[in-house]
Order: C-alpha cells, then sequence, then structure tokens
C-alpha cells in the first residue's frame, strides 16, 4: 500500500514539476509548484518524519511561494509567451528552461553528494514524531551548528545585499530624474 | 465487536461530532455577527426566521444554494471554481488536532476528545492553516478583475507578514512547555495559577494581533476592504462559493480562538476545580472558545480600520522585534533557570 503510494506521489510530484516549467502563465507555474511541494511533503510522512512533511508545507508552502505570487501579482506577469517569440521559438525556450532545471538540479545533486563525503550523514530514527524532531534538532545545533550559522549569515547577506542594490537603484532614479 | 473495528467506529464517530460541531458553531456564529452589530448599533438585527431570529443561518444557506452562481466571462474557470475550496478546507483541517475536552468516557469507552493527537500539533495547525491565503489569491487572481487581483495582493503580503510574529509567539509557549502536542500543552496548565497567560502574556497580545491579520478581520481585513476594493477578492463571488470563503473565515476564527484557549488560558481546565468531569471541561472549552468569538466581533464592530502602510509598519517594525525579543528572554531564562534560581535564594537569605 505504502509502496504504491509512493509511486504515484512521485509520478506526481514530477508531473507538477513539468506543469512548473511548462505551464504559460507564471501564477500556474507557481501552483504546479505548490502541487509538487505536496507530494514531496506527502511522501516524507510516509516515510515517517512528520516534522519534516510539516516543516515543507509550512516553509515552502506557507510561505515561500506566498512570496513568489506576491511578485507574481505585483509585477503583474502575464503570458510568457511574448517571452518565448522574441527567443526564436517557444520550443526552443521550453528546451532552454528544461535544460536550466536539470543542471540546477544535478548542481544540487553534486553538492548533496560533496557535502554527504565531508560529512556523515545524520541519522535519524524516522516514525517517531517529537523524538525524531528532538534528534535533528540535537544534530543541528550540536555538530553542524557551525555550517547551520553559516547558512543563515549566507542569508543574511543576501538579504542585506538585495536592499543596498535596491536603495542605490533608486537614489540613482531619483538623480537621473533631475538631470 | 473487534478492537480494532470499534476504534475505527469511536473516530469515525468523533470525525462527525467534531466536524458537524465546528460547521454548526460557524453558522451560529455567523448568526452573533449580526445580532452583536445589530446590539452595537441599537437595532434588533435578524429576527424574522425562527423564535429571536435563531434560524437565520439555517434560511442564509437556503439561499445561497438556490441562488445563480456566476463566473465572470474573462475569469480562469477551474481555478475561479478552485478557489473557494482552498480557503475553506484548511481551516476545516486544522480542526483535526484541536483537543476540545479531557477523556470522555461514554458506554464504557474511554477516548481522548479530540480526532488526532500529533505529536506535532501545533506545526500542523501553523502549516496547514497558513495555505489558507492559496485561497484569496488564487480566487483573486483567477476572477480577472482589478478589485479581486488588488485584495489578493493584500492578502498574501499580509498573511506573510504576521505568520512570522504569530509563529514565534507561539514558539515563545512552546519553549516553556516543551511540548508541541496541544492536549500535551493543556495538561500542563491545571490550575488557574499555571495557566500560560500568567507566563506569557506579550506573546498572547502578539499572537491575538496576528490572528486578527491571519483571519483577515477587522481591523486588518484589507483583502476585503469595501470602501476601497468594492468587496475585495470575492468581488466576483456569488452563492455556494462565497459562502465557503465566509465560512472558510469563520471556521480559521474558531481555530485561531481555540489555539488561544489551548495555549495560554488552560484549555479544557476548568478553574477551581483540577478533577472536574468531562462533560464540564468540555464545556469550559466552548465557554472560553465563545469569549474569544466574541472579541473578534466586539472588535469588528468597534474599531476603524488600519491603513495599509500602518499594518506593514505594525507586523515588520514593532510586532516582529517585539516577538524576537520575547523568545530570546524566554530562552533566556529557560536556559539559566538554576542560576537565576540560587542567586535569587542567595539574596533572600542575604536579606534575612
Amino acid at each position: 500500500m505504502a509502496e504504491i503510494l509512493f509511486y504515484v506521489l512521485s509520478a506526481a510530484a514530477l508531473l507538477f514539476g513539468l506543469g512548473v516549467v511548462l505551464a504559460k502563465s507564471p501564477m500556474m507555474s507557481v501552483l504546479s509548484l505548490l502541487g509538487s511541494f505536496f507530494c514531496l511533503a506527502v511522501i516524507y510522512l510516509l516515510a515517517g518524519f512528520q516534522f519534516l512533511a510539516a516543516a515543507q508545507i509550512l516553509v515552502y508552502a506557507g510561505a515561500i511561494l506566498v512570496l513568489f505570487l506576491f511578485v507574481i501579482m505585483l509585477l503583474n506577469l502575464g503570458e510568457l509567451g511574448a517571452i518565448a517569440e522574441r527567443s526564436n521559438s517557444f520550443l526552443d525556450s521550453t528546451a532552454a528552461r528544461i535544460g536550466a532545471v536539470i543542471a540546477v538540479g544535478m548542481g544540487v545533486v553534486g553538492l548533496a553528494a560533496a557535502s554527504r563525503a565531508a560529512f556523515q550523514p545524520v541519522r535519524v530514527e524516522p516514525g517517531k514524531g517529537l523524538d525524531g524532531l528532538e534528534a535533528i534538532a540535537t544534530e543541528l545545533f550540536g555538530r553542524y551548528s557551525l555550517a547551520f550559522e553559516a547558512a543563515s549569515i549566507l542569508l543574511l547577506a543576501t538579504m542585506v545585499a538585495v536592499i543596498a542594490l535596491a536603495k542605490r537603484q533608486r537614489r540613482g532614479l531619483k538623480n537621473g530624474g533631475r538631470a | 465487536m473487534s478492537p480494532e473495528l470499534l476504534e475505527i467506529v469511536v473516530w469515525i464517530v468523533k470525525v462527525h461530532v467534531i466536524f458537524l460541531g465546528m460547521v454548526g458553531v460557524a453558522a451560529i456564529t455567523t448568526l452573533a455577527e449580526r445580532k452583536v452589530s445589530a446590539w452595537m448599533q441599537y437595532r434588533h438585527g435578524p429576527n424574522r426566521v425562527g423564535p429571536q431570529g435563531l434560524l437565520q443561518p439555517l434560511a442564509d444557506g437556503v439561499k445561497f444554494i438556490f441562488k445563480e452562481s456566476l463566473v465572470p466571462d474573462g475569469a480562469n474557470k477551474w481555478m475561479f471554481r478552485f478557489a473557494p475550496a482552498l480557503a475553506a478546507a484548511p481551516a476545516m483541517l486544522t480542526v483535526a488536532v484541536i483537543p476540545f475536552g479531557p477523556d470522555v468516557t461514554l458506554f464504557g469507552i474511554t477516548t481522548p476528545f479530540s480526532i488526532v493527537d500529533l505529536d506535532i500539533g501545533l506545526m500542523y495547525i501553523l502549516a496547514i492553516g497558513g495555505l489558507s491565503v492559496y485561497g484569496v489569491i488564487v480566487g483573486g487572481w483567477a476572477s480577472n478583475s482589478k478589485y479581486s487581483l488588488l485584495g489578493g495582493l493584500r492578502a498574501s503580503a499580509q498573511m506573510v507578514s504576521y505568520e512570522l510574529s504569530m509563529i514565534l509567539a507561539i514558539l515563545s509557549v512552546v519553549a516553556i512547555s516543551g511540548s508541541l502536542d496541544l492536549r500535551e500543552v493543556v495538561m500542563q496548565q491545571k490550575t488557574l495559577g499555571e495557566w500560560n497567560i500568567l507566563y506569557q502574556p506579550l506573546a498572547f497580545l502578539l499572537f491575538l494581533i496576528a490572528a486578527f491579520a491571519e483571519t483577515n478581520r477587522h481591523p486588518f481585513d484589507f483583502a476585503e476592504c469595501e470602501p476601497e476594493l468594492v468587496s475585495g477578492f470575492h468581488t466576483e463571488y456569488s452563492a455556494m462559493r462565497f459562502a465557503l470563503f465566509a465560512l472558510g473565515e469563520y471556521c480559521a476564527m474558531i481555530v485561531m480562538s481555540s489555539v488561544a484557549v489551548a495555549l495560554w488560558f488552560g484549555g479544557f481546565s476548568v478553574p477551581f476545580l483540577p478533577e472536574a468531569h468531562w462533560a464540564l471541561g468540555i464545556v469550559a472549552f466552548c465557554a472560553k472558545v465563545s469569549c474569544f468569538l466574541f472579541l473578534f466581533l466586539w472588535v469588528r464592530w468597534t474599531l476603524p480600520r488600519f491603513r495599509f502602510d500602518q499594518l506593514m509598519n505594525l507586523g515588520w517594525k514593532v510586532m516582529l522585534p517585539i516577538a524576537l525579543v520575547n523568545l530570546f528572554i524566554t530562552g533566556a531564562v529557560i536556559s539559566f533557570a538554576p542560576q537565576l534560581k540560587s542567586l535569587w535564594n542567595g539574596l533572600v537569605n542575604g536579606a534575612s
């Protein structure tokens, strides 16, 4: 039963993933991504990682995708057809998009493999709910606390950089407008 | 009957009692909304259907079912139909982990009065509850109308901003109780002196403000906001689809009130009666939740609406820093509790 569910969900996740790159409207892309995240969360549940599943939905579906939607609606992006036409043909741009996704995926897999070689993988007993959570927390704030903090500082630096860039652009615009 | 079968039957009964109970309470809340507003404005309110207008929600329901359900011409048809379900479902799903009462014993069967007690109940509520914004956003976008789009846009910005403060406020309580299981948190507040409101009043205030924003209620109902946006994201919706949006909002109010009661006000524990009968526990829980629901209505018909930039300033520049500092202090006090205690003892002994 669980095995059948796993295959069905994996297939659905992949189909939604295809939807992300193939959908013409950016809104549908994001909603496909939402579907894909959901399938992943249920797969985590099947594996017994309740906390990971809840975190997946809370962080990705609940916060990050809402932000994506916000930007899409704020910029009022239409269909991507116009961009596709500019770059020769729709097929070309689709191929490019699929290529980009594969490249990023390979990169992630490569990074994961590298980090796996560098650190020993975390062993977390699945199916124990909060016990699993405790194990994750102990590993994250114990053995991996340096990497964890480094990641958070990287995110902070990115945020500061984006704000600085946005501010400079605005100031430039103001001066340019006067001249 | 075999034990497994009995368990399934008990479970099915519980699901029906709790789910239908919540939809019923949501319906009554719509009536209460109109009655309370009438009372505050010195009017009678609905009083024609049934005694004192008590059957008004039923009449409203019949009306919603028989009204024509319009789909605008330029709308994205599928997403337009899908959005109301997306708005109502999350609030109804979150009710599954709320502990409405202690262990209930009926016909010789003892079972906890909640659909399921998850170890990560609070995470579940935050994760699933956070999805209700998609109904608003997708509904606003699929309507293909500028008012709806602006409503959806506002909802997305508002939810992301206030969810952070809400999670941080809840984390402060989780830190002192050491559990994400709502029933576990309630069990730690058996007597009045153990209620978390005494230890985390600031977190409660932050949660309350964020709950108003998360449920799109006054004074933060910018996604609807009649004077500016006609009625925001549900401008184009009619009949049962509109009713589903309303149902989602009222269910979210009930869930938020229940979470507040369970985390800060002792849940189903009865003040001064730690060993009360289970029925009294359920009554106590319902009474506490009713107080919060009344607060939602009270605020709606009393306070004026914020301005949108004020809302953002409040969320990011006031509530988020306070919530972070509160969590930090809570963590520090928990970490250094033994040292603080010996320091206190030393001071007391030194003084005497």
